[in-house]
Order: structure tokens, then C-alpha cells, then sequence
């Protein structure tokens, strides 16, 4: 134990000439004690346990985020096999226990259920920077070609593979998808040739034609993709119900909502099926209409924006790309889950990032952000350090 | 591509995808927020239906038949269940009720997250128990539900009808049917389900968490309307119990001939009857062997007492559906149809003496060549002893056959002149081949076979010879002139051949004929009762057309139609008529359909003659001759009707 905390003493360099990054902090809490306030108000109903659950989540994620910013992230490249191994660990093991709602997503810890799969995200963004940014000298850097090798590519490729199958097959299509995009995203930034990045993507389209030629999707998932185009056909009671529902709830919050609590809301009717969890931006909308809609958004745009800058201002390549991955990460979820309540997108079970209720996830998102402010810290070499962009 | 150019790109990818989101987000919410937000508000508002009460049904001396009583029933509202009770909800009241979990379960699930169901009707001492357990069983309510009573039981079973869940056809034909409740199924229930039905009444409220918060003000169930038949209840057990005793008459006389060596094909199990005013249409009896109770289907029918009830025909209304050759029964519209066109008599033939208008009924007739494939000699079959020459009066008393061939022959003969259909007309004024537009379903039309009708038959046959034939093969032969011989002709005349009909139809053209042509609707409802006693509708039939038929011809008739029960086919089941049987008129049939069935045995009757009030149509389905089996069971009706003691029914004389 002393052996670990002097580690993290070592590592924790004290900037004193750079400060955190308040805007992503502060956005960051923001959309947090709002989620909080969104848990509440579509479970009020039933109490006030839903929204104190999620505060020690909270609260567990800013400790988790504060660590995190004060561990040199450059330290993780030695970790990153055994994170690895015990990721892939926690994984199977999910297959272990009994199932949940007919799926393999949680290993009971008694006080919560750990969700491996979003933990497995950061790691492997980790894993990509560190295997797509170079480990190369200075000189190196500058002057040779800023290419990928085919071999590094399909490195890469293996890397999100043996998770993805593995979360494909709890099931659990959404996280497997944001998998996908980060590895799109992070090859890009990267360095890519357009030829290496058309390749994949054949592959993927061949891949995603094959699984739906051989059903290799389960039935429910194929649903839940079906239901977009026809949702008057797939089981009305089922997701065809709860899009309803959800269209029903943000069609009726309009301009400017049906205000916080409003007591004749279809959030107060608890009418919106899974509304805390997947649904929490219906509570959003309904309640505070179009204008609170695109404050959420426009506070996920600033994270965003702050991870970019984050990623042009790093002192490697390394920070750069684990950036750019947490940005992708970001986007694809906010993405995918509003698109998914306001109808364009598939039911996926890809939760919100802050205000979704669920600990793994918020924990995996601080610690996420936490990276991101370590890799800010870090920007600016100390002396005698080699500075590299 | 330096680093920053594809970070850039990437990030104008994620501009481009927060924009989607964004425009997204304003279509549904501000361009279509203001439609989403008045259906959801429609939405949080839950709706519980009282059912209306089902009117009453009267026979037409005000004799109570058909009521609806209220009785406790088990309602779940699962907006009042939270999800954890569900388990134990189940566990509870299957236990009460001693009913399987799992089917309460289905009932459960089907009714949908804020749905609410009737779980079954109870008697007082099990509501009594659950009102007590209340406590324990949220979502569940003890509600006063209307519940059909029949109190006639299975008298006039078939006009009365009988109530059952709408099916799949039903709730597709008519809109905003409730399927939880009943709808009539056969008789008047289902002809007047509208009127009968009544409106339910809602109320509306808005629930959180299991407590009602809102609600508007609750609309009345409008009971629904009553009925005042034309039926006469103790009229119709008459007939009932008659055509009960015609059948076992029947069954018994079958067993003799057996006996006797003759050929019997097989037990005698179906009758029907109708008692109709001829001056107003209206129904007096009207019953079809074998019945039902339609209580049966309030408390519950399974599947196999259905399937033997619907197997026996005991669904269907034979009065109104069952389609017969009318017979001999016929040649009363045949003797109009000769007395008022003067058809011809045949030529060329012998035993016909057209001067004196008069025919040798020896048993056969004689053909000439006609060319067409029709017999050359026809054997009348069941009058072969010789009666003689006999003029029209003769023939329709003793129903000879040959007599009528010989005019339906003539007309054949002569048709150029007096119209190859003339008779068909006739059979068509007085109601054959269309529905009588009685107010109930499933009415049959019948056929009158015409030249026309086979040629488009025969057509049609050609075309596709898969289907079941309607002709004979052989008068597909492209060798013939046509598949419509003299021979259907003469066989039409005498009500046989591809001519069928119901015996309401039957009963209806003796109206006809009896009133001196006043076309009308026959009714079996008499009026519609609102729920407060006022009359709403009166059923009265307006006559809708009339058949010229000449006083001289209307006053033969009808004196020939006395004669068949005095002197001719029905005198022997007439003996024991008692006074007043100078009033009455008939005529047998004995209706023929196969070599391998028994012979329908008919009936109609008429009284009194000189101003009609009763027609009798009685028909035992392959129960032997008219004159033997029927006319005995018509008796017993008309001496009731004429304020007789009706006397045993016995079997009368074999005759056509």
C-alpha cells in the first residue's frame, strides 16, 4: 500500500506554472448536478433513491477525476499490458454471472454492479494512442514520413476486435459500435493513408453485411434496427413504445419546456420507459424544451471543443491521440443516444455521458476527462524535457 | 496531411453531427411540438367504460323473454398495481377465484401497462370475500356488470339469437366495438344489436403512482333499447312441441314401412314451422328443431357441447335458411299462374282434354318427341293409381301430378305465345328466388330455375370444371340446344326439379295468395321500446307492391284449398279437426331431392278462408309424405289457432 502511494506521489507532478483545465471541469460538473437533477425529476415518483445512488457515483467520479489529473498519463504506457489483460479478464467474466434483463453486462460487487465494457473503452483508447503515436526520437519524427504501416493498422484492428467481439457478445451493440468509431477516429488523426482507411471500411461494410446475411445479430438487435423504419410493425409495446413515448415527451416539451417538475409531464407519469438511464434526455427536453436541449448540447460541444484543443496542445503524439479518442468517445455517445431518443438513430442502450444514470459509466467518463486534464497539465515541457508536438 | 488538417477535418465532423442532432431536435420539438404535445396530453388520460345495459325483449303480448340482470364481476386496473405486486396479485385472486394463474396472467398482460379487465362475473358470496380482501388485492374492483338472462329458455331460440365475444370479422365490420363485450350472434340480438347494444358510458381520469389526481366528469351509460316482438310465446311452444311430435310421428311411421320392407335412409331430426299474418306481415311463431338454450352462452359453452350443437344444425334457423324443393306445395302458385294466364293445354299427347280443360291423372304421362333429351314417359311416382280426369279444382285437391306436367308442357309447347317464363313470374311476385327481407340473417333466396339461369350455370361450369357441378354433365353436350329442357319446365310446375326455397318463403306467397296480392316484409319485431317505455320505431311493413290476382281466382283457391283438407291429400289428417274445418285450407308436398334421401314432408296451411289471418308453413326435413307426416303437425297448429282443442298428432294419409 505505501509502496503504491509513493508510486502516485512520484508520478503526481505538481504544475505550478499550469493550471487545469476550469472549462472542462466546470462543464463537466455542470452536466453532472444536472443529470442529478433530471435522475430526480423522472423518478421522483418512486423517491429520491435513484438520484442519491448516482450522487456517490459522482462523487466517487471526481475523486477518480482529480487522481487521475495528477497522474503523469505518460506512466500508463507501462501499465497498459496488464490493464490489458485485466480487462479482457473482467470481460469474460461477465459471462460468469447471471444474466440481467437476458444480458452479460455487470459483475455484482454488492454495493454496484461493475459494467467492465465502459471501463474497456478508456483502455483501449489508451491502447491505440499508444500503439498509433510513435515511440520514436525527435529527429525521428520530424523528418520521417508520417505514415502508418499496413502491419500497425491491422494491430490496431485487433486491439478493438477481441474486446468489441467480446462486448458484441453480452450483448451489448452500442458499446461495441462506439469501439468502431474511436478506431476510425483515432486512425484518421493519426496518419492514415486514404487507401489503408478505404480498406477498413470495405471491410467493415462486408463484415456488417455478412452478420445481417448469416443473422449472426440476435433477433433484438435486428429489432431494434428494423423499428427505425418501420415502427408501426415491430412489437408496439416493446421499443416501438418506448420511441413513441420518447418522441411524445420531447414533441411536447416545444420552445421553451413544460418547466422543472411540471406535474402533468409525461416525465411525472414515469410514461417514458428506461427514462433515467438511456431516455434521460427526454427529461430534458420535456422539461425545458428546445432551448434546454440545445444548452445540453452545446455543453458536450464545449467538452469537445476542449479535447481538441487539449489534443493540439499536447506534449506528444501519445497525449494527442488518447484526446482525440475521448473526443470521439464523447461525440459518438451524445450522438447516438439523442439521436436514438429523437428517432434517427437505433435503440442502442448507449447512454448519455453525465447525466445518464449508471456508475461504471460515469466513473469511466470522469476518468476519461481526468486524462484529458493530465495530458493539458502536462503540456508545456519542463526543462530539460524534449518537447514534442 | 499534417496533423492539424486531419484533426480539423475530424472536428468538422463532429460540427457536422451535433448539427444533425440540433436541427433534429428543433423538428420535433418546435416544428411538430405543438401536434406531439396534444397527443401526449390526450395520453396521460386513462378511460374506464361502464357498459350499457342490453335492452329487453317482449313477445307481442308483453311476455317478458329476454332481460339483463346485474351481477358482481372481478375487475383488475393494473394503473393501481405496482410492478412488484403483480406475482402475488396473481397468486391471490386465482386462488379466490379457483381459476389457473396462468390464464389470469395472459388476461394480465394482455391488458397493457395502464389497462384494466374483467377477470369473471361472480356470485354474491365470492364478491362478499374479495370486497373483504380488498386490502390485500390492489387493482381490484368489484363493479355491478349487466349479465343476459334468457327467461323463455329455448322457446323461439332461433328468433331470439344468442350472444357471443365479437370475432376477428365482426370487429372488423363494425367500428368502435368493444371486444370485452358481447354482441349479438343470431336472431334479433344480432339483427338489432344496434338498438339493443345501448351506449357506454367513460369516465376519464389521470393516475400517478396509483392515486387519481385529475378527472372530468363521468358520462352515463345509455341503456339500450327494447323490443316488442310479433311472436306469440305460447303460439310458439305450440308449434314447437308439434313440430317435436312430427318428427317422433316421423320416426315411428319409418320404423313400420321399415318393417314392411320399405326403403328408409335415415332418422328424422329436422323441422321448422312459421306462423305469419298474411294481412300484416307479422310473425307469429316462427321455429326451427333442433334448438338451444341461449343461456348456455352466458354462463360459458365448451368446446364440445358447441360443436355437437352446431353439428346438429342446431344454429341454424331452417325457417329462414334451410332451402327445400317447395314441392306440391307449389302448385298453388302453379293453379294461380294457369287460371290467370289461361296457359294452354298440351297437344299431341293423350289423356288431355283441352276443350273441357281437363286431364286423365292415370299415374303417368305420355311425351311427345320433344327433341331435347327430356323422358319420354313420366311416371307420376306417388300418385300412380288412376284418379280419372280431373279439371284444375280436381287436380290441386288431389295434387296430381300429371295435371300440372300437362300445363307446364303446354306452356313449353305454346312458348312463344305466352312466354317461356310465365310461370317463374309467377313463382317470382309471390317471393321465390329473393329474400323475403325478414328482420334476420342469414336469410336464403332460393332458386327459380329459368332457361337463363342453367345457360349461365352451364357456362360456367365449362369454364372451370374444378368446382362442384351444378348440372348434370350431360347437358353439357354442345349437341344440345340448350341445357333447359321441356322436362325442367314441367317439373318446375310442380315445385321440383333445381327449385328451392325456405319455408318462410313459402309461407310468404300463401300470404300473398290469401290477402289477394299485397306484397309486404315479413317482421318478427313489432316495435322498438325505448328505455323510459316510449316507442321509438314501429315496424309496421308498408306493402310494398301488389300482384294482380282476380277476385274469382283468389275465391277458387282458396274453396280448393279447403278441399284438400275436407276431401283431397290432407282429409285424413284433417278428421279430427272439430268445428270450423269449412274455414280452413292446405295443401301437402311431399319434396324430393335425391334417390338416397328421405322425401321432405310439407305442409301449408291457411285460415280462416274467407278472411285470412293465419298462413302455417311446416316442413319436416326427410320426415316421408305431406299428407302423412306434415299435414298432421298442421293440423294440431291451425286447430289451436281456429280456438280448437288440438288433438294428437297421428299420421294422416300417404299422399303427395
Amino acid at each position: 500500500m505505501t509502496a503504491v502511494l509513493n508510486r502516485i506521489r512520484e508520478v503526481a507532478v505538481v504544475r505550478r506554472n499550469n493550471r487545469s483545465d476550469w472549462v472542462l471541469f466546470g462543464t463537466m460538473l455542470a452536466l453532472s448536478a444536472f443529470g442529478l437533477l433530471m435522475i430526480y425529476s423522472a423518478t421522483r415518483t418512486s423517491g429520491t433513491f435513484s438520484m442519491e445512488r448516482q450522487m456517490i457515483f459522482v462523487a466517487a467520479g471526481l475523486i477518480i477525476y482529480t487522481v487521475t489529473s495528477h497522474i503523469d498519463y505518460r506512466e500508463y504506457r507501462g501499465i497498459l499490458p496488464m490493464a490489458g489483460v485485466i480487462i479482457l479478464v473482467l470481460l469474460v467474466a461477465v459471462f460468469f454471472f447471471p444474466p440481467v434483463n437476458d444480458v452479460n453486462r455487470w459483475i455484482p460487487l454488492g454495493f454496484f454492479n461493475l459494467q467492465p465494457a465502459e471501463f474497456a473503452k478508456v483502455v483501449v483508447i489508451v491502447a491505440l494512442a499508444s500503439l498509433l503515436a510513435p515511440a520514436a526520437s525527435r529527429d525521428e519524427l520530424l523528418s520521417g514520413p508520417r505514415t502508418l504501416s499496413w502491419g500497425r493498422v491491422a494491430t490496431a484492428v485487433t486491439l478493438v476486435v477481441v474486446p468489441g467481439v467480446l462486448i458484441l457478445r453480452e450483448p451489448d451493440l452500442g458499446t461495441a459500435l462506439v469501439f468502431g468509431f474511436i478506431l476510425f477516429a483515432l486512425l484518421f488523426v493519426a496518419g492514415a493513408s486514404w487507401r489503408q482507411m478505404a480498406t477498413l471500411f470495405t471491410v467493415v461494410v462486408v463484415g456488417v453485411a455478412a452478420v445481417l446475411r448469416f443473422d449472426l445479430l440476435s433477433e433484438y438487435q435486428m429489432d431494434r434496427i428494423r423499428v427505425l423504419f418501420e415502427p408501426e410493425k415491430v412489437d408496439p409495446q416493446g421499443i416501438g413504445y418506448q420511441i413513441a413515448q420518447s418522441k411524445s415527451a420531447i414533441g411536447s416539451g416545444q420552445l421553451l419546456g413544460r418547466g422543472f417538475l411540471a406535474p402533468d409531464s409525461m416525465t411525472a407519469f414515469q410514461y417514458v420507459p428506461e427514462q433515467e438511464t438511456d431516455f434521460i434526455f427526454t427529461a430534458v427536453a420535456e422539461q425545458f424544451g428546445f432551448v434546454g436541449g440545445v444548452f445540453v448540447l452545446v455543453a458536450f460541444a464545449l467538452i469537445v471543443w476542449r479535447l481538441l484543443v487539449i489534443a493540439t496542445n499536447a506534449r506528444d503524439r501519445f497525449g494527442a491521440l488518447i484526446a482525440v479518442g475521448i473526443a470521439a468517445m464523447m461525440v459518438f455517445h451524445v450522438f447516438v443516444n439523442i439521436g436514438m431518443v429523437i428517432g434517427i438513430m437505433p435503440v442502442t442502450g448507449l447512454p448519455l455521458p453525465f447525466l445518464s444514470q449508471g456508475g461504471s459509466f460515469y466513473m469511466a467518463m470522469t476518468l476519461s476527462l481526468g486524462l484529458a486534464n493530465s495530458i493539458w497539465l502536462m503540456r508545456t515541457p519542463v526543462p530539460g524535457e524534449n518537447q514534442l508536438t | 496531411m499534417k496533423f492539424a488538417v486531419r484533426l480539423s477535418i475530424l472536428g468538422m465532423a463532429f460540427i457536422v453531427m451535433f448539427s444533425i442532432i440540433g436541427l433534429r431536435l428543433w423538428f420535433v420539438q418546435v416544428a411538430e411540438g405543438p401536434a406531439i404535445a396534444q397527443a401526449a396530453e390526450e395520453q396521460t388520460w386513462l378511460v374506464e367504460t361502464t357498459h350499457a345495459s342490453r335492452g329487453d325483449i317482449y313477445d307481442r303480448n308483453n311476455n317478458l323473454l329476454v332481460t339483463s340482470r346485474l351481477v358482481p364481476a372481478v375487475f383488475v386496473d393494473r394503473t393501481f398495481v405496482q410492478p412488484e405486486e403483480k406475482t402475488s396479485l396473481i397468486q391471490r385472486l386465482s386462488s379466490i377465484l379457483a381459476m389457473d394463474p396462468r390464464a389470469l396472467e395472459t388476461s394480465y398482460d394482455e391488458a397493457g401497462t395502464n389497462g384494466r379487465f374483467q377477470v369473471a362475473t361472480v356470485d354474491s358470496e365470492v364478491a362478499y370475500q374479495i370486497t373483504e380482501q380488498l386490502g390485500n388485492l390492489p387493482g381490484v374492483e368489484i363493479v355491478k356488470v349487466p349479465e343476459r338472462v334468457y327467461l323463455s329458455g329455448d322457446t323461439m331460440a332461433h328468433v331470439i339469437g344468442h350472444l357471443g365475444l365479437p370475432d376477428a370479422t365482426d370487429l372488423e365490420e363494425r367500428d368502435g366495438l368493444d371486444p370485452t363485450v358481447r354482441i349479438g350472434k343470431l336472431g334479433v340480438e344480432k339483427f338489432y344489436d344496434d338498438v339493443l347494444q345501448g351506449t357506454s358510458g367513460t369516465h376519464e381520469y389521470r393516475v400517478r403512482q396509483g392515486e387519481i389526481i385529475e378527472e372530468r366528469p363521468a358520462i352515463a351509460p345509455v341503456p339500450g333499447s327494447s323490443l316488442i316482438l310479433t311472436t306469440d310465446s305460447e303460439l310458439q311452444q305450440v308449434v314447437e312441441l308439434a313440430l317435436a311430435e312430427g318428427i317422433a310421428l316421423s320416426n315411428d311411421v319409418k320404423a313400420i314401412d321399415e318393417a314392411d320392407g320399405e326403403e328408409v335412409f335415415s332418422e328424422t331430426k329436422r323441422a321448422a314451422a312459421v306462423v305469419l299474418d298474411p294481412q300484416t306481415f307479422e310473425v307469429l311463431a316462427l321455429a326451427s328443431v333442433p334448438d338451444f338454450d341461449p343461456q348456455v352462452f352466458v354462463t360459458g359453452i365448451d368446446d364440445e357441447t358447441f360443436s355437437a350443437l352446431n353439428d346438429s344444425f342446431a344454429f341454424n334457423n331452417l325457417a329462414v335458411s334451410g332451402l327445400y324443393p317447395p314441392a306440391s306445395t307449389f302448385k298453388a302458385i302453379t293453379y294461380t299462374a294457369i287460371q290467370e294466364e289461361n296457359l294452354p293445354f298440351p297437344s299431341d299427347i293423350e289423356g288431355v282434354d283441352a276443350a273441357n280443360r281437363m286431364i286423365h291423372c292415370d299415374g303417368q304421362l305420355e311425351l311427345p318427341n320433344l327433341n331435347d333429351g327430356s323422358q319420354q314417359v313420366k311416371p307420376d311416382w306417388y300418385a300412380p293409381n288412376n284418379k280419372g280426369w280431373l279439371d284444375i279444382h280436381g287436380a290441386l285437391e288431389q295434387s296430381c301430378n300429371v295435371f300440372f306436367w300437362s300445363l307446364g308442357l303446354g306452356t313449353w309447347q305454346n312458348r312463344e305465345t305466352v312466354g317461356e317464363n310465365v310461370i317463374q313470374d309467377w313463382a317470382k311476385d309471390l317471393g321465390y328466388g329473393s329474400e323475403t327481407g325478414i328482420d334476420l340473417a342469414n336469410e336464403a333466396a332460393g332458386i327459380v330455375p329459368t332457361r337463363e339461369l342453367f345457360e349461365e350455370w352451364a357456362e360456367y361450369q365449362r369454364e372451370n370444371p374444378d368446382e362442384p357441378p351444378r348440372l348434370d354433365n350431360s347437358r353439357l353436350n354442345p349437341e344440345l340446344v340448350s341445357p333447359w329442357f321441356g322436362g325442367d319446365l314441367m317439373d318446375f310446375a310442380i315445385g321440383q326439379g333445381a327449385f328451392t326455397a325456405t319455408p318462410l318463403q313459402a309461407a310468404v306467397s300463401y300470404a300473398i295468395l290469401a290477402n289477394g296480392g299485397m306484397v309486404m316484409e315479413p317482421r318478427v319485431v313489432d316495435k322498438i321500446i325505448g328505455p323510459d317505455g316510449e316507442v321509438i320505431e314501429d315496424l309496421s311493413s308498408p306493402v310494398v307492391r301488389e300482384v294482380a290476382i282476380s277476385d274469382r281466382v283468389h275465391d277458387e283457391l282458396m274453396q280448393d284449398l279447403n278441399r284438400v283438407v275436407t276431401t283431397g291429400t290432407a282429409a285424413k289428417a284433417f278428421e279430427d279437426f272439430g268445428p270450423g274445418l269449412e274455414l280452413v285450407g292446405g295443401k301437402t308436398g311431399t319434396g324430393q331431392t335425391s334417390k338416397t334421401k328421405d322425401n321432405h314432408a310439407w305442409f301449408m296451411g291457411l285460415a280462416p278462408i274467407d278472411d285470412p289471418k293465419y298462413v302455417v308453413a311446416v316442413i319436416i326435413e326427410e320426415g316421408g309424405s305431406g299428407g302423412g307426416i306434415a299435414a298432421p303437425v298442421g293440423r294440431h297448429i291451425l286447430q289451436y289457432l281456429m280456438g280448437n282443442e288440438p288433438t294428437p298428432i297421428i299420421a294422416g294419409q300417404k299422399a303427395d
